[in-house]
């Protein structure tokens, strides 16, 4: 018989009753690919650095998942990566910047558009055209039309033209353990878990944050972020603290994706796999349901694994 | 969703004869009846209604699929903007001469001035895709502003003669010629080229590009392109140098 919904446990670890509070962001798919694997990460590596938290970031990214030969436009090996920001205008500026700068860079690299269906379009091969300098050619190939940028190793291929769709930005869980230890293995499980699940990143490094924020600062007017004292274990004597008893560190896993079941179906794969020893409850971040549209109710979500 | 139409030719032609108004535009929504009113221009006998000539049959859908031998048929889709024709065996010259859209599938030979640009005119093909799987005659692709000619087999001499942009892919030999007074575009030569003397030899290198459109061309139209092709080393002339030079001959290396 599974547990009751006012007492949800998965293998003893407590689910608390609440909400992960998500945005809706933009979102567009970078397909990369290169010569061999090697020149797929080294571009996917820098498209997707520094793109942690539009707190104090441009933009969020991550890679979606490597693409076999097979599934890539040009039979070469690749990966997915998926780029969001807060505005509109803001998502054209950033893949034309990162672009520009880690992928045409790269040795071998080619890059397409992932969302081919979006009906908003961004002008992305069309700006770095210009790189060419005059000497650059398109090709217009079932229907899409690629710049064929001449650089010194030969050319870079981009699309045109990239598409945009809403996505949902900022789903969370937290992973509160009885130590650093376990929140760490707890964490590395949920990432690898998650690791497949097409349509989402996870932005911070190796999937986990460890210095979750709450809106604001006590000290300064101008941070729109800091600590989020609440949660951290070194401050449970002189902060309203949220942590249950025994734990003794906390780290968060924050999951963008490109619509609401994306989310949910990767929080539920990773809640499951970090719920193990020395894990003492999963709770997530919120603002009281105010600020984000997107509510991922941990309860619900995991109602259908502990069933 | 209709397999379209079917034009089977009830005779042979005894003479050449002009298709360009057989498919006009808006032709791929034109039921039997009402294709049947249009005219082919046969050279001595005059005009004669599509339907004299033709076994008309299927329901519209954007696609005709001529069957029987049209070697004497000229001018088969010409200006064709729209749809997918089909052509079960070879046509006469100027197919698909100046076709701005849709797709002409010949699944034999084509004559001379395959997707030209029609007499006066400074322009061939505006776009679309011309597919030629067999052989193609002189001056093929001359002109050409936009889109895609693929011969599989050999082409005649001045292949893609004085081309603006566009591609041109020949699997066979191409004849001698080619891209000659090309401002821009690419003929992508899978057999024996010999670039004329205006281009000149720029590199030898793997085009990312090429592996997109060959790889299209295998999947969407089953054209026997080999991975060595897909995956293949090119040299890269430019030219025409008479010219504005932004043209390419892309001559597969054979490895």
């Amino acid at each position: 018989m599974p547990p009751s919904r006012s007492d949800m446990r998965i293998r003893e670890v407590f689910i608390e009753d609440t909400f992960a509070e998500a945005f809706t962001m933009r979102v567009a798919r970078v397909i990369i690919t290169a010569a061999s694997s090697r020149w797929v990460r080294a571009a996917s590596d820098k498209l997707t650095g520094f793109a942690t938290s539009v707190i104090g970031c441009k933009v969020e990214a991550g890679v979606e998942r490597e693409l076999a030969a097979k599934e890539t436009p040009d039979g070469r090996p690749g990966v997915s990566v998926l780029l969001m920001t807060m505005g509109k205008d803001d998502l054209g500026k950033r893949l034309i910047e990162r672009v520009g700068q880690t992928v045409l860079t790269c040795p071998t690299t080619a890059c397409y558009d992932g969302l081919p269906e979006a009906p908003d379009r961004l002008g992305v091969g069309s700006a770095l055209r210009f790189f060419g300098d005059g000497f650059q050619s398109s090709k217009v190939i079932g229907g899409q039309r690629f710049w064929r940028i001449p650089v010194m190793e030969g050319e870079f291929l981009v699309q045109e033209q990239f598409g945009m769709l809403k996505g949902v930005g900022g789903g969370n869980f937290l992973i509160l353990a009885r130590s650093g230890d376990a929140a760490l293995s707890a964490a590395e499980a949920a990432v690898d878990a998650m690791d497949t699940h097409p349509g989402v990143i996870l932005p911070f490094p190796g999937g986990v944050v460890r210095s979750g924020s709450k809106v604001g600062s006590r000290r300064s007017k101008t941070m729109i972020a800091s600590t989020n004292e609440a949660f951290c274990p070194t401050l449970r004597a002189v902060t309203q603290s949220a942590l249950p008893e025994g734990v003794n560190s906390v780290l968060e896993i924050v999951i963008n994706g490109t619509d609401g079941a994306a989310i949910s179906g990767a929080m539920r794969a990773g809640i499951d796999a970090a719920c193990r020893d020395g894990v003492v409850a999963i709770s997530a971040g919120n603002y009281g349901g105010k600020l984000g549209p997107h509510h991922f109710h941990l309860r619900q979500i995991m109602a259908e694994t502990v069933g | 969703m209709s397999d379209g139409l079917e034009a089977r030719l009830r005779a042979p032609l005894k003479e050449r004869a002009d298709f360009a108004e057989v498919l006009p535009g808006g032709w791929g929504s034109l039921p039997p009846v009402d294709l049947a009113r249009n005219l082919v221009y046969l050279e001595q006998s005059g005009a004669t209604p599509v339907g004299e000539l033709f076994d008309l049959s299927g329901t519209p859908g954007g696609r005709i699929r001529f069957v029987g031998k049209l070697d004497r048929a000229n001018r088969l889709a010409a200006g064709l903007s729209e749809g997918t024709v089909i052509v079960e065996g070879s046509v006469g010259n100027e197919a698909g001469l100046g076709m701005a859209g849709g797709i002409l599938d010949i699944k034999g030979n084509a004559g001379i001035r395959a997707g030209a640009a029609p007499p006066g005119f400074k322009r061939g093909m505006l776009g679309g895709e011309l597919i030629v799987r067999g052989s193609a005659g002189a001056e093929a692709g001359s002109y050409m502003r936009r889109g895609l000619l693929v011969v599989t087999g050999q082409a005649g001499d001045r292949a893609g003669l004085g081309m603006i942009a566009g591609t041109v892919v020949v699997g066979g030999a191409t004849g001698s010629g080619a891209g000659l007074w090309s401002k821009r575009g690419s003929i992508v030569a899978l057999g024996a080229i010999s670039p004329p003397p205006t281009y000149a030899y720029a590199c030898t290198y793997e085009p990312i590009h090429l592996r997109l459109l060959l790889r299209r061309l295998r999947g969407e139209y089953g054209l026997p392109l080999q991975r060595r092709h897909i995956t293949g080393q090119y040299r890269r002339f430019s030219g025409d140098m008479a010219e504005l030079g932004k043209g390419e001959i892309l001559q597969w290396t054979g490895n």
